[in-house]
C-alpha cells in the first residue's frame, strides 16, 4: 500500500486546513457528509467502488470520511464510533465479518445515523439497517448456464476446475453455489475434478491452481469468482502451456466474475468466454437512493438486490457500457 | 516506580534545556507524548475531547490492555509470545460454539456462558503452557515456537469454525447474558473495565509484592545467577507464557462478547499492537524491566493515535504512514532516552 | 630527542562535582614498563582513558615525545601510537585473526578500491603473528582460541598499529600460568624493541618482578613513584591502602579447631569432568583447592552445588545424602555457592544491591501459599547484610550492582548467601579482580564465618592465598585429586609440583 508524497502532505495539509476553521466551515457548507467505511482494498471492484462512491457524492455536493478496518472487524465497529462522533449524516459500511459487525449497526442506529451495508449484507437481525446486494448466486447461474451452453455447443467432455475464494465471506460462497446449482445439473457434460479456495489471496490463488493442473492435466473448464485473479490465472495457464483464444485447440473455457478490467480485457481478446457481472453503479444508485429515502423519512426495504447481469464474447458490444470494468479499461486505454 | 534523574552533569544547563532533561527522563514521558498528541488534534477535531469518544477511547484500551499484560510477563522473562492473537482466536471460537443459540453445545442453558468462559480461559491456560514447555523443556527459540502455534492455531480456529457453521466465518447468535460483559454494568461501571482493573491489580501485587515476581525479573535480568541463587527458571518461564495465554483468553472474552461473535481471525491485526504497546510503555525487550503502570500508558498512547486517525477521516493511506510515524517517534525518543542515561 | 616518550602533569578530571584526578603525574621512558598500581577507584582506570581519548581531561598537560597531544577519541590515541588492551578483550570472536588485526586498516587492492587484498592480509597478518610468537593460522576463527593467544592477538593489533606505548589493564586475571609466563616474554620483548608499557595490576608480586618504575595512585593522587628498587610488595600495599597492613591476610582467632564433617565426599565421579575425588570438609576449617586452570575445581564445585550432574559416587551433607542437581535442596541444607564469574552467574548487573542480597532468600520471607513479601523488611536485611560486609554505597535499594566496583560487586555476592547463614560456603576464586583493601575484608568475613562454625571450601589460583587462609589444601589436577596437605606442610613449591604432576 503505497502512498505518494503528495498524498501524505495533501492530508497534512488537509488536516491543518480542516483544523484552523473547526465547525464553522463544515457547517457552512451545508451538505451532508458520508462516512465511507471500507474493510480492505483487495481487488479492483473495491477500489473502483471507493471512486464511484466518491464521484457520486460529489455529485450530490456531499463530503466523504473515509476509514479502512484491514480487515480487523473490532476496529472497524471501534470506527464507527468515531463517525458518530464526527456526526456524519450516513455511513456506507462493508463488513469483513457478517456477524461480528452487528454492533456497528446498534451503534450507529442509537446515534440514528442511517447504515447501508454495501455488497455484504449482515447476518440477519432486528436492527435498522439496509442492504445493497448482487444477487451473486443469480448471477453465477445465468454466467455458468451461458458457459455450460457454448461448452455444450462445442461438444466433448469437460472437466472444470471451480475457484471458491475465501469462504469466510459470503459473496464468496454464493458464488461457489450458483455455480454448483449449474453444475450439478450437468454432470453429464462437466466433470468438477478440483475445487481450490483461494481465500481471495493471490499467491493461494497461484499455488492452488498450479496444484490442480499438475494433478489434472487435462483441466479444460475454469470457473473464477473474481476478475481480480484473472492476471494469475492467465500466468499460469500460460505456464502450463494452456492459454489459447476462444476457438483455437486446446482453449480452456473460462468464466469470469465482477466485470473488472481485466474482465473485459480478456472477453475483448477471447481469452475469456463469459463474465458475471455486478452492476456496480447500480449499487451506488440504489445505496444514494435509500440515503435520499431515508433522509426524507421514508423507509426503503432491508434488502436492495442488484440482479447484475452476464456478459459473454457475443453480448460484448451490446452490453459493455454497464460494466465498470470496460469504463476502468477505457480510461486506461484511451 | 523511579523518578527523575538529577540535571546535573558537571556543567552548567540552561533553564530550558535542564526542563527538557527532565521531561525526556521521567518515566513518564509517554504519558506526556499522549496528552500533547490529544491536544494537537483537538485542533483539527475537537470531538476528540468529547465525553462520548473519551469513553470510547477508554473502552478500546481494555481489552488491549489486558492482552499486553499478558504479553508483559512472557517479555519480562526475555522471551516473547506471538501465539496471543492466535489464542485469542481459538479460544474465542470454541467458547461461542458452546454457548451459541445456533446449535451450541449447551444452546439455551442458563449456564451456557459460564461454562463457554471457563472454557475460553482454560485453553488460553492450556496453549499457553504448551508454549511455555516447547520453549524451555525443548530449548526451542520462543519465536519459533509461537510462531509456530500462531500459524496452527489459527489455522485451527478457521477450521473449527467452518466446522460448526455450515456457511460463517463466524459464531453468533449468543446469548444475552454473555453480551452483558460487553455492554453492561454495574453501578455505571462496565463489567469490561472491573475485570479488567481486577487483573490489573492482581498483575501488579505479584510482580511487587510476591517471591514469583521476583522471581520473573530475576529470571530475565540473568537467569544463571537465578539459577544459581535457587529460582526454578525452567517452571518460573513456563508460568509466565502460561499467563500470557491465561490473559489473551481474558482479553478475548471482552473481545468476544464486544463483537457479540466468536470470530477466528479475532486479534488478527492487533499482535503488534499489544507488542507496540508493551514495549513503548517501557517493558525492555531483553527482560527484567517493565511494570503495568508504564503498559497502561503505552495502551494509551497507541489507543489515542488511533482514535485520533479515525476521527480524521483522512484518505486511506495516510493513516499507515501517520501511525506509523508517531510510534517511530516514540520509540526514537525512548531510545534517545535509554542512550542518554546509559551515558550519565 | 629525550629518552622520556610521556609525560603527564597536573591533570585533574571531576565527574558530577566530584573530584577524581587531583594533579596526577607520570613520567615513562622510551622501552621500559611502568607499572601502576592502586585501589578501584583510586583513579588508575580514569587516567589511563584520559591517555586513551575515552574521557577528556579538565586540566593539566600531557606531552608525547615532547609534544602535547589531547586524544579526542581512540581513533585519535591510536594514530599517536597508543594502544589499551583491556581486561575485556575487544576482539570480535566470529571473525578471523587476520580479521581482527586489521579490522580498522584492511589492506586494499588499490588506492580507493573497497576491496580487501585478502593475500596481503594473509602476509602482513602472518608477520605480526610472528612478532608476538603466536603460532596460529591467520585464518582461524577468534572464538576457537582462548584467552591467552586472545591476548596475543590484541598485542599484535597494537603492533601493527606502530604503537609507541602500550597500556595493559590487568592483563593476566583469565590466564593460564603458562601464557602468563608467555605474556611476561613478550612485554620482555617489547622493551627490547623500545615500546614502551604501562602494566596494571592488582598481582602486586608480577608488577614488582616487571616494572621498571612504579607508580602508585591512591584517591585520585599519585602518593609514591620513583624505580621499582625503591619498593616492596609491602610498601606498596601501604601507600596503596594508606595504613599499614602488617599481612596481608587477617588473624585467624584461635577456634576449637575443626568439628565433625560438614560435607562428605566419596567417590564422585563425573566422566571427563572429575573421577573418584573423595575427601571430608570439617565444621569451622577452610579446606583451600589448589590447582591449575583447567583441573577441574570449578567443575568440582558446580557439582557439589547440583547444578551439573554426576554418575557415581556419593555426597553427604551432615551425614545425609544429596542427591544430584537439586541446587535448591543444597540451599535447604545450608551449602552456599560463590561462583568464580560474578558478573555472569553471581548477580544481576541491572537489579538493586538490595536485590540481589535478598534474592536466594525470598521463599524463606515469605508468608502464605501466595509466597507474600514484605519490601520493607526485605530492604532491612538487605541494608543490614550490606552494612555486614561493608559494602560502599548509598542507596542500597536504588543503585544498581552495575555501579560499584568490582570489590564491592563481590562482597554483594558475599552478603547475598551470608543472608543464609549458611553452614557450608563454596567459594571459587574469591578475590579474583579485587583490589587489596576489598580483598583483606573478604578475609576477615571469611574468619568470621569459620569462628561461627561455617566449614569453607576457597578455591582459589593465588597459591599465596591459599596458604594464608587455609587449613589444609586439596591438590587437584586434570579432575582427579593429587594430594592434601597440612598447614604444616605449605610450601608454594611443593604445591605447585604437586598440580603440575603429570
Amino acid at each position: 500500500m503505497t502512498i505518494t508524497r503528495r498524498e501524505f502532505s495533501a492530508s497534512v495539509l488537509a488536516a491543518a486546513a480542516a483544523g484552523t476553521m473547526p465547525g464553522a466551515a463544515r457547517a457552512a457548507e451545508g451538505g451532508k457528509t458520508i462516512a465511507l467505511m471500507f474493510d480492505a482494498f483487495d481487488s479492483d471492484f473495491w477500489i473502483t467502488g471507493n471512486t464511484i462512491l466518491k464521484a457520486k457524492a460529489k455529485e450530490n455536493g456531499w463530503t466523504t470520511l473515509e476509514t479502512i478496518s484491514n480487515r480487523d472487524q473490532n476496529k472497524q465497529n471501534d470506527q464507527v464510533k468515531a463517525m458518530v462522533e464526527r456526526k456524519v449524516d450516513g455511513i456506507i459500511f462493508i463488513p469483513t465479518d457478517n456477524n461480528a459487525a452487528i454492533p456497528a449497526i446498534r451503534t450507529a442506529n442509537a446515534a440514528n445515523i442511517p447504515i447501508i451495508f454495501f455488497n455484504r449484507p449482515p447476518a440477519p437481525n432486528d436492527n435498522k439497517y439496509v442492504a445493497i446486494q448482487a444477487d451473486n448466486r443469480k448471477i453465477m447461474q445465468t454466467t455458468v448456464t451461458i458457459l455450460v451452453d457454448l461448452a455444450r455447443k462445442q461438444g466433448g467432455k469437460y472437466k472444470a476446475c471451480l475457484l471458491m475464494g475465501d469462504l469466510g465471506d459470503n459473496n464468496a460462497v454464493q458464488r461457489r453455489d450458483g455455480a454448483l446449482d449449474i453444475l450439478d445439473k450437468n454432470k453429464d457434460l462437466v466433470e468438477i475434478v478440483s475445487r481450490v479456495a483461494t481465500e481471495w489471496n493471490a499467491d493461494k490463488t497461484f499455488a492452488g491452481l498450479t496444484n490442480a493442473i499438475q494433478a489434472n492435466p487435462d483441466i479444460n473448464m475454469l470457473i473464477s469468482p473474481s476478475d481480480s485473479e484473472d492476471t494469475i490465472i492467465e500466468q499460469v495457464l500460460k505456464t502450463a502451456g494452456k492459454w489459447h483464444k476462444t476457438g483455437e485447440d486446446g482453449h480452456v473455457m473460462f468464466a469470469g466474475f465482477d466485470g473488472d478490467q481485466n474482465g473485459y480485457r480478456l472477453l475483448s481478446t477471447k481469452y475469456m468466454d463469459v463474465n458475471g457481472v455486478q452492476n456496480l453503479f447500480y449499487e451506488v444508485d440504489l445505496a444514494y437512493g435509500a440515503f435520499k429515502d431515508i433522509w426524507a423519512g421514508k423507509q426503503p426495504d432491508k434488502m436492495l438486490i442488484d440482479p447484475g447481469f452476464a456478459i459473454s464474447q457475443a453480448t460484448l458490444e451490446s452490453k459493455r457500457d454497464d460494466m465498470w470494468g470496460y469504463h476502468v479499461w477505457k480510461e486506461k486505454n484511451k | 516506580m523511579g523518578g527523575v534523574l538529577p540535571a546535573s552533569s558537571g556543567g552548567a544547563l540552561s533553564r530550558p534545556m535542564r526542563l527538557v532533561r527532565l521531561v525526556l527522563f521521567s518515566d513518564y514521558l509517554v504519558l506526556a507524548l499522549t496528552v500533547l498528541y490529544v491536544a494537537a488534534l483537538w485542533f483539527a477535531v475537537p470531538e476528540i475531547i468529547s465525553p462520548t469518544n473519551l469513553n470510547d477511547i477508554f473502552l478500546q484500551v481494555l481489552p488491549l490492555f489486558v492482552a499486553a499484560m499478558g504479553l508483559m510477563m512472557v517479555l519480562l522473562v526475555a522471551q516473547i509470545d506471538l501465539s496471543a492473537t492466535s489464542i485469542m482466536a481459538m479460544s474465542c471460537v470454541v467458547g461461542a460454539s458452546i454457548m451459541t443459540s445456533q446449535g451450541g453445545y449447551l444452546a439455551g442453558h442458563a449456564l451456557a456462558p459460564v461454562a463457554a468462559v471457563l472454557a475460553i480461559v482454560a485453553i488460553g491456560l492450556l496453549i499457553g503452557v504448551l508454549n511455555g514447555v516447547c520453549t524451555i523443556v525443548f530449548d526451542i527459540p520462543s519465536f519459533l515456537v509461537t510462531l509456530v502455534t500462531m500459524m496452527f492455531f489459527s489455522g485451527a480456529a478457521i477450521w473449527y469454525t467452518a466446522a460448526h457453521t455450515n456457511s460463517g466465518s463466524s459464531i453468533g447468535a449468543l446469548p444475552s447474558s454473555f453480551l452483558a460483559i460487553g455492554y453492561g454494568g454495574i453501578a455505571g461501571i462496565p463489567y469490561a473495565a472491573l475485570i479488567t482493573v481486577g487483573l490489573a491489580i492482581i498483575v501488579h501485587l505479584m510482580l511487587t509484592r510476591t517471591v514469583f515476581g521476583r522471581w520473573v525479573r530475576a529470571v530475565g535480568l540473568n537467569p544463571s545467577a537465578a539459577a544459581i541463587s535457587g529460582v526454578p527458571v525452567k517452571r518460573v518461564v513456563i508460568g509466565c507464557f502460561a499467563l500470557s495465554g491465561l490473559f489473551a483468553a481474558f482479553a478475548a472474552v471482552i473481545y468476544t462478547a464486544r463483537l457479540e461473535a466468536g470470530t477466528p481471525i479475532l486479534g488478527q491485526r492487533i499482535l503488534l499492537d499489544v507488542i507496540g504497546a508493551a514495549v513503548i510503555g517501557g517493558v525492555s525487550l531483553f527482560g527484567g524491566k517493565g511494570s503495568v503502570i508504564g503498559v497502561l500508558i503505552g495502551v494509551l498512547f497507541l489507543s489515542a493515535v488511533d482514535n485520533g486517525l479515525q476521527l480524521l477521516g483522512l484518505s486511506l493511506s495516510s493513516v499507515y504512514a501517520i501511525k506509523g510515524g508517531v510510534i517511530l517517534l516514540a520509540a526514537v525518543v525512548d531510545a534517545i532516552r535509554h542512550h542518554l542515561l546509559a551515558r550519565g | 630527542m629525550s629518552d622520556l616518550l610521556l609525560k603527564v602533569a597536573g591533570l585533574n578530571k571531576s565527574f558530577f562535582g566530584v573530584q577524581v584526578l587531583r594533579d596526577v603525574g607520570l613520567e615513562l621512558r622510551r622501552g621500559t614498563v611502568l607499572g601502576l598500581v592502586g585501589e578501584n577507584g583510586s583513579g588508575k582506570s580514569t587516567t589511563m582513558n584520559i591517555l586513551g581519548g575515552v574521557l577528556t581531561k579538565d586540566s593539566g598537560r600531557v606531552e608525547l615525545a615532547g609534544e602535547e597531544v589531547q586524544p579526542a577519541s581512540s581513533r585519535d590515541a591510536l594514530a599517536l601510537g597508543i594502544a589499551f588492551i583491556h581486561q575485556e578483550l575487544s576482539l570480535f570472536p566470529n571473525l578471523s585473526v587476520e580479521e581482527n588485526i586489521f579490522l580498522d586498516h584492511f589492506p586494499k587492492r588499490g588506492a580507493g578500491i573497497p576491496f580487501i587484498d585478502r593475500r596481503r592480509l594473509r602476509d602482513q597478518a602472518s608477520k605480526a603473528l610472528e612478532l608476538v610468537d603466536l603460532k596460529v593460522s591467520p585464518t582461524t576463527p577468534v572464538m576457537r582460541l582462548p584467552q591467552g593467544e586472545r591476548q596475543l592477538i590484541e598485542i599484535a593489533k597494537a603492533l601493527t598499529r606502530q604503537a609507541r606505548l602500550i597500556i595493559f589493564d590487568e592483563p593476566t586475571t583469565s590466564l593460564t600460568a603458562r601464557e602468563t609466563e608467555r605474556l611476561f616474554e613478550i612485554i620482555g620483548r617489547l622493551r627490547a624493541q623500545g615500546i614502551s608499557v604501562i602494566y596494571i595490576s592488582h598481582i602486586l608480586q608480577d608488577v614488582m618482578r616487571l616494572s621498571d618504575d612504579i607508580a602508585v595512585l591512591r584517591d585520585g593522587e599519585v602518593v609514591g613513584a620513583g624505580r621499582r628498587e625503591d619498593f616492596t610488595v609491602e610498601r606498596l600495599v601501604t601507600l596503596m591502602v594508606g595504613r599499614s597492613i602488617d599481612r596481608l591476610f587477617p588473624e585467624r582467632e584461635p577456634s576449637q579447631g575443626p568439628g565433625g564433617a560438614a560435607l562428605s565426599v566419596r567417590g564422585l565421579s563425573q566422566p571427563g569432568v572429575v573421577r573418584d575425588v573423595s575427601f571430608e570438609l570439617r565444621r569451622g576449617e577452610v579446606l583451600g583447592v589448589s590447582g591449575l586452570m583447567g583441573s577441574g575445581r570449578s567443575e568440582l564445585a558446580r557439582i557439589l552445588f547440583g547444578l551439573d550432574p554426576y554418575s557415581e559416587g556419593e555426597v553427604r551433607v551432615a551425614g545425609e545424602r544429596l542427591p544430584p542437581l537439586k541446587p535448591r535442596l543444597a540451599m535447604d541444607r545450608g551449602v552456599a555457592f560463590l561462583t568464580e564469574d560474578r558478573r555472569g552467574e553471581g548477580l544481576m548487573m541491572e537489579a538493586s544491591i538490595a536485590d540481589n542480597i535478598v534474592l536466594p532468600s525470598l521463599v524463606e520471607r515469605s508468608r502464605g501459599f501466595i509466597r507474600w513479601l514484605d519490601p520493607a523488611g526485605l530492604d532491612q536485611a538487605a541494608r543490614d547484610m550490606a552494612e555486614r560486609v561493608r559494602v560502599n554505597a548509598r542507596a542500597i535499594d536504588t543503585a544498581a550492582a552495575r555501579t560499584l566496583s568490582g570489590g564491592n560487586q563481590q562482597k554483594v555476592v558475599i552478603a547475598k548467601w551470608l543472608l543464609r547463614a549458611p553452614s557450608i560456603f563454596i567459594l571459587d576464586e574469591p578475590t579474583r579482580g579485587i583490589d587489596v583493601g576489598a580483598k583483606y575484608e573478604v578475609y576477615k568475613i571469611i574468619n568470621t564465618m569459620v569462628a561461627g562454625g561455617a566449614a569453607i571450601l576457597f578455591i582459589s589460583s593465588e597459591i599465596e592465598e591459599l596458604i594464608g587462609m587455609a587449613d589444609r589444601i586439596m591438590v587437584m589436577g586434570r579432575g582427579e585429586i593429587r594430594g592434601f596437605f597440612e598447614r604444616a606442610s605449605f610450601d608454594r613449591e611443593t604445591l605447585m609440583s604437586a598440580a603440575l604432576w603429570q
